[in-house]
């Protein structure tokens, strides 16, 4: 067997994964990935450190609004030339996208222009294309529960809790 | 600053509702050769109706003309503008299948509608208040095509009120739309106002920006796209899904109050959630002003899963990733075939249902989004794969949720069936104009 042969006991949980219906980004179940990868002007590196707290300091308030993102995070690299947006999130991408940059506009904002080339302002209807143009889809991507949306989760928390009190109270 | 709305340049169907009753035709054309199909348009130019007056216009019928991007590429539009245009278009709608969910029975292999890719190259739209009035605009219509080689009429399909004065399922229709800025009057009660570039291309839209149009702007401006559905609907299906989940009549009512989110008479169970209440229906003033974000989060009164408050959330969405103004939709929708007899429960095979012509100015985030998030699947309101119990794809579910009382209906038929479908351009007349001369023979 050479080492590019699937070996089928370890393949027998394989999930079935696709393409994004309409656009970038792999999908299993209800579970979506994306990579967004940019360049960065030149000097944006310092802008980015000066704002960078601010911006992980309200990711909690920006991703509760927006609802669907099991996690996110970006990233500075090769020197301050490039940046990535990364996301794991619910549902399709370019149909919500317009949307989440709308949504989200002033927390993107807060971190964007001036370091990401090309990314003057939120609102500007540039922006989402900007995005999905230098978008990359996952060659390999796995994800627990995929069938569950953040939405499934937190009914499920709620009913978990539902379901204990009860049990408690029973006792 | 108001917005002033070109009304003497944007075709009619924009601005105008249908006449009550109405008497309407939908031809489709092929084209063979271009020139004689500019010639075609050329003859039409004369007769297609603006807005202009669209609330008291002087003749109650119009003509409007539309093109698939395969019958503007066909025409000899350049590449560069053909480029230009959105996804959507460029693509068709029997291209994007997968996404819209139009698969096994809505595949478009069982249309009986051409679409961009097997022969809608023009679309000509007539409405009107009477027969003979629609006549004689189709009339129009033949006698442009008449003696001219290289453009088929391959399609030709009527639309009109049934006799029951309701859509085939038996509710009453064409209530609530968005108000659209500089349209004059003022919203009713319920009514969201709308940019005006949400529908019309050359004005500002939600997005603060001027929607536009690829190449230059005296082909684009005042022009909009018409997202066409042509929706088979099994009402023997539908009475024999009424018959099995009710006891009694009023049972049967309630649930189908429950699956629409309004009675059949036009009630919104938002305003009387026990019973039909016909006078609310009949008032403009009172039958579209609710909402549901404070009035009604949990759906006891209008089910979130319903049809009306999948198709138009309102608020319910309200601080949520989605911005509901992002996606409305302006409807012109219309019935064909005749009406299955009162009490039959047997399907008689002949073919029913209802031409839906949406109108936006952005058909991806528009009609699109709205067919696959909304329509197709139930994420949004946490309920998985179920889909809308009216117009829904049942591929993947086959349940609608009512929370209260408490229940969970099963077994849903395909009840509504996609049997044609395109993105249609509808040229402003300048735009009309231009394509005449720019791409007529010099
Ligand atoms: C067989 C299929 C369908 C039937 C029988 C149907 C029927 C109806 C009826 C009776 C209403 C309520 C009355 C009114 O406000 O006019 C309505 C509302 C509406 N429908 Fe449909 N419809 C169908 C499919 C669709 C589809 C496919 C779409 C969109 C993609 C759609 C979009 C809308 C919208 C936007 C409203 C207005 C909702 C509101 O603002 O409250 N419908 N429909």
């Amino acid at each position: 067997m050479s080492n590019l042969d699937i070996s089928p006991e370890k393949a027998a949980l394989t999930q079935p994964s696709s393409n994004q219906p309409d656009g970038p980004g792999k999908r299993i179940g209800k579970r979506g990935e994306i990579h967004v990868i940019g360049n960065v002007v030149p000097g944006g590196g310092k802008l980015f450190r000066d704002r960078i707290a601010r911006f992980q300091a309200e990711a909690g308030y920006w991703e509760k609004r927006i609802g669907t993102v099991h996690d996110f995070r970006v990233i500075l690299f090769d020197n301050d030339t490039r940046i990535l947006v990364s996301a794991v999130y619910d549902g399709d991408f370019v149909p919500y996208l317009q949307d989440v940059v709308t949504q989200a506009g002033p927390w993107f904002d807060l971190l964007m222009p001036g370091v990401w080339e090309g990314f003057t302002c939120a609102a500007d209807p540039a922006t989402a294309k900007l995005i999905e143009r230098q978008a990359y889809t996952a060659d390999a991507f796995y994800a627990a529960n995929p069938d569950l949306t953040i939405k499934d989760i937190a009914k499920m928390r709620r009913l978990s809790e539902a379901v204990n009190e009860m049990l408690d109270a029973a006792n | 600053m108001a917005v002033e709305l070109e009304l003497e340049d944007i075709q009619g169907t924009v601005l105008r509702s249908r006449p009550m009753p109405y008497f309407g035709t939908y031809y489709v054309f092929t084209i063979d050769d271009a020139g004689n199909a500019i010639t075609l348009i050329k003859r039409l130019l004369p007769h297609i109706t603006p807005a202009a007056n669209w609330d008291a216009p002087p003749e109650n019928a119009w003509i409007n003309a539309t093109f698939s991007w395969e019958g503007l590429r066909k025409l000899g539009l350049p590449r560069e503008i053909l480029d230009g245009f959105p996804r959507e278009f460029i693509q068709g709608m029997a291209a994007r299948k997968e996404f819209l969910g139009d698969v096994g029975l809505n595949d478009p292999s069982h249309w009986d509608m051409p679409h961009g890719g097997n022969g809608l190259d023009i679309g000509l739209l007539i409405m009107a208040g009477s027969p003979e009035l629609r006549d004689a605009k189709a009339a129009i219509g033949r006698e442009a095509v008449a003696g001219l080689g290289g453009v088929r009429t391959v399609n030709r399909l009527d639309v009109g009120l049934p006799p029951t004065g309701r859509e085939h399922f038996g509710f009453v229709d064409g209530i609530s739309r968005p108000y659209i800025e500089g349209q004059g009057g003022d919203p009713l009660p319920g009514q969201p106002v709308a940019k005006a570039g949400e529908f019309v291309l050359g004005y500002e839209n939600e997005l603060g920006v001027i929607a536009s149009g690829p190449g230059p702007e005296d082909f684009w401006r005042n022009s909009t796209y018409i997202s066409l559905r042509k929706i088979h609907q099994d009402v023997a299906a539908f009475r024999r899904f009424l018959r099995d989940n009710a006891e009694t009549s009023d049972g049967r009512e309630l649930v189908a109050a429950q699956m629409m989110g309004r009675w059949r008479s036009g009630c919104p169970m938002a305003l009387s959630p026990e019973k039909d209440d016909p006078e609310i229906a009949k008032d403009p003033m009172r039958n579209n002003d609710f909402s549901f974000r404070t009035e009604d989060p949990d759906g006891d009164r209008t089910a979130p899963g319903c049809h009306i408050r999948r198709v138009n959330p309102r608020d319910a969405l309200d601080g949520t990733v989605v911005d509901m103004r992002l996606h409305r939709l302006l409807r012109r929708g219309s019935a064909y075939g005749p009406v299955l007899p009162e009490g039959v429960t047997e399907d008689d095979g002949v073919d029913r249902g209802l031409v839906l012509a949406i109108i936006n100015a952005n058909p991806g985030r528009q009609f699109e989004f709205v067919q696959s998030q909304w329509i197709n699947d139930g994420d949004f309101i946490s309920q998985g794969e179920r889909s809308d119990p009216i117009a829904g794809r049942r591929d993947r579910s086959d349940e609608f949720a009512v929370p209260r009382p408490r229940h969970r209906y099963k077994g849903l038929a395909a009840f509504s069936q996609t049997r044609g479908g395109e993105h249609l351009f509808l040229p402003g007349l300048g735009g009309l104009r231009w394509m005449v001369e720019r791409l007529g023979p010099h």
